[in-house]
């Protein structure tokens, strides 16, 4: 079978469910609301209160996230609306083919929309900031902007690799954002060490100026690759062996 | 020419054996109705054919070749399965591309299959809006997509108005025409019986029968022949001491079981005994289905039950 074709085919099912596109578009959308609103709003000082105008860039990477772990999930989890898998099965009965077509759209989709939601959002909150602004010639903004794009599609994919296995973006929604929410605000409190090595806070390490504690900046988005090759490997063996 | 081939095809799950070492072949250029009660093991089995299950034992091929290995498959198969299948949030020629862009079949056969199957004024409309019947039309389009010389078509007629039962049962038998391989299963008997050539019945996962539809109807059913006749006495005694069973004869009418039309006729005319009407009753694909599955009744009953219940025993 053709690959491009599969990969097209691929790509018109992301974009004709509204869920996907929607959560696609919002990683974006929320972004840049949220860091417009608060940087024209709240006093300059908070945006630096952990002295790192570069993390400060990308205070609203929490809602995006979100935004990204849905358009994974939904991507998913459309294939299993009613017996739709069985109808797609049908069309590329090679399962391996039709995995790594639907999870390279994801990633494909999430990068794009990850890198220009990144550097979109640096430069219009730094527009707001006047002569506290930072450009990308500060240490560590370029990888901080390259670094929040991978890190948006590093969490789609485990959200699209969970969803294979649990089949329902219900169970993965309900199970991540509470996780990212709550667990990781407490956890981070709690045990710093640990923390460092969650999914999450691993990938966010990049985002900072001078990433404290034992994790570096890309050795921490490497480690939340190594959760989303995880996600990705359990939901095939689940694609793989399972009746549709 | 292109033919399903089943052999010896087995499917476990857990507590039960949804196909049991089934064999059969499905040849082209007719429609084959795929007959059973509920829970027989027909969806299963056009599961394991399209690759979907993996089966326990044995193997299910189209054309020599196994589903999976299919080059752009839906060129060779077109299947319909379940008609909610199909994602609401999309448009109907949304769901028709997805499916012709993967296996490369130009974009105008989308349009062509939604005109075919009547839903061409919908074609932009979310799936969600449509209504069982238009759902499955959407089904049975997606299965001509590719224009297939094999096609699995599971419950076609469900939720079809009285129409498009008529259309579906004219589109059966244009393809077998074509020299198409169809396979269709249903539940409902007359409704098979108007558009099926050969039947394969499954009851508990395993084969009944593999036949033409005529001869099952004529194996499984007792010939019988209405008569109305000027003499009723006379044509009762002489057909009794023939050895027919002979019911009925008040008003003239009486039913003779076991005998066809002319047997019955040349008797009456070797007595002289003047008949005013003499017909062989049809026998239904339901009455014939029916005397098989009662025959059967004790064969099902014997079949191994599931592991669970023998062990609590």
């Amino acid at each position: 079978m053709s690959v491009t074709a599969v990969l097209h085919s691929e790509w018109i099912k992301v974009r004709s469910v509204r869920a996907s596109l929607g959560s696609l578009l919002a990683v974006f959308a929320a972004m840049l609301a949220i860091t417009l609103l608060v940087f024209a709003t709240v006093d300059r000082a908070e945006v630096y209160n952990d002295g790192d105008p570069v993390f400060g860039a990308f205070y609203a990477i929490n809602f995006a996230q979100i935004a990204a772990i849905a358009f994974g999930a939904t991507a998913v989890s459309s294939e299993y609306a009613g017996g739709a898998l069985r109808i797609s099965l049908s069309a590329v009965p090679q399962r391996g083919l039709f995995y790594a077509a639907k999870t390279a759209v994801v990633a494909a989709a999430a990068l794009c929309v990850g890198l220009t939601t990144a550097f979109a959002t640096f430069f219009a909150g730094q527009a707001l900031l006047g002569e506290e602004a930072i450009g990308l010639g500060e240490p560590g903004a370029l990888r901080a902007c390259v670094g929040a794009g991978i890190y948006l599609a590093l969490m789609a994919l485990f959200a699209a690799g969970l969803t294979f296995l649990l089949r329902s973006a219900t169970a993965v929604l309900s199970l991540l954002i509470p996780f990212i929410l709550i667990m990781s605000f407490m956890i981070g409190d709690i045990a710093g060490g640990a923390a460092d090595y969650l999914p999450d806070h691993a990938g966010q390490h990049v985002l900072h100026q001078d990433p404290e504690g034992a994790v570096g900046p890309w050795t921490g988005l490497a480690v939340t690759a190594l959760w989303t090759a995880a996600a990705l490997l359990a939901g095939w063996e689940a694609v793989r062996r399972r009746d549709v | 020419m292109t033919s399903i081939e089943v052999t010896d095809l087995t499917k476990e799950y857990r507590t039960t054996r949804a196909v049991d070492r089934l064999t059969c072949r499905i040849e082209p250029g007719r429609v084959t109705g795929f007959l059973g009660p509920n829970g027989a093991g027909k969806s299963t089995t056009m599961r394991l054919v399209l690759g979907l299950d993996h089966p326990t034992s044995g193997t299910a091929t189209i054309g020599g070749r196994p589903y999976p290995t299919l080059r752009e498959p839906l060129r060779t198969v077109g299947a319909l399965l379940d008609p909610q299948a199909a994602h609401g949030s999309r448009t109907a020629r949304d769901h028709l591309r997805c499916l012709a862009v993967s296996n490369r079949i130009p974009g105008r056969r989308a349009d062509e299959v939604l005109q075919e199957t009547g839903l061409a004024t919908v074609a932009h409309r979310r799936i969600r809006t449509f209504s069982l019947g238009m759902r499955q039309r959407l089904g049975i389009a997606a299965a001509l997509l590719g224009d297939p010389s094999v096609l699995l078509l599971d419950e076609p007629a469900n939720g079809l108005d009285p129409e498009g039962i008529v259309w579906i049962r004219q589109l059966l038998r244009r393809l077998a025409r074509e020299g198409r391989t169809v396979l269709v299963s249903s539940h409902l008997m007359n409704e098979t019986a108007t558009f099926a050539d050969h039947l394969v019945v499954l009851a508990g996962g395993r084969l009944l029968a593999d036949v033409a539809m005529r001869a099952f109807i004529a194996q499984h059913s007792q010939a019988r022949v209405h008569v109305r006749t000027g003499d009723p006495d006379r044509l009762r005694t002489t057909l009794l001491a023939h050895g027919y069973a002979v019911t009925g004869g008040d008003d003239g009418r009486c039913v003779v079981e076991g005998a066809g039309a002319e047997r019955i006729g040349a008797v009456a005319a070797r007595e002289g005994i003047p008949l005013l009407e003499l017909a062989d009753e049809r026998a239904s694909l339901e009455q014939a289905y029916l005397a098989l599955t009662a025959d059967k009744a004790e064969f099902a009953a014997a079949a191994p039950a599931s592991p669970n219940t023998s062990q609590e025993v």
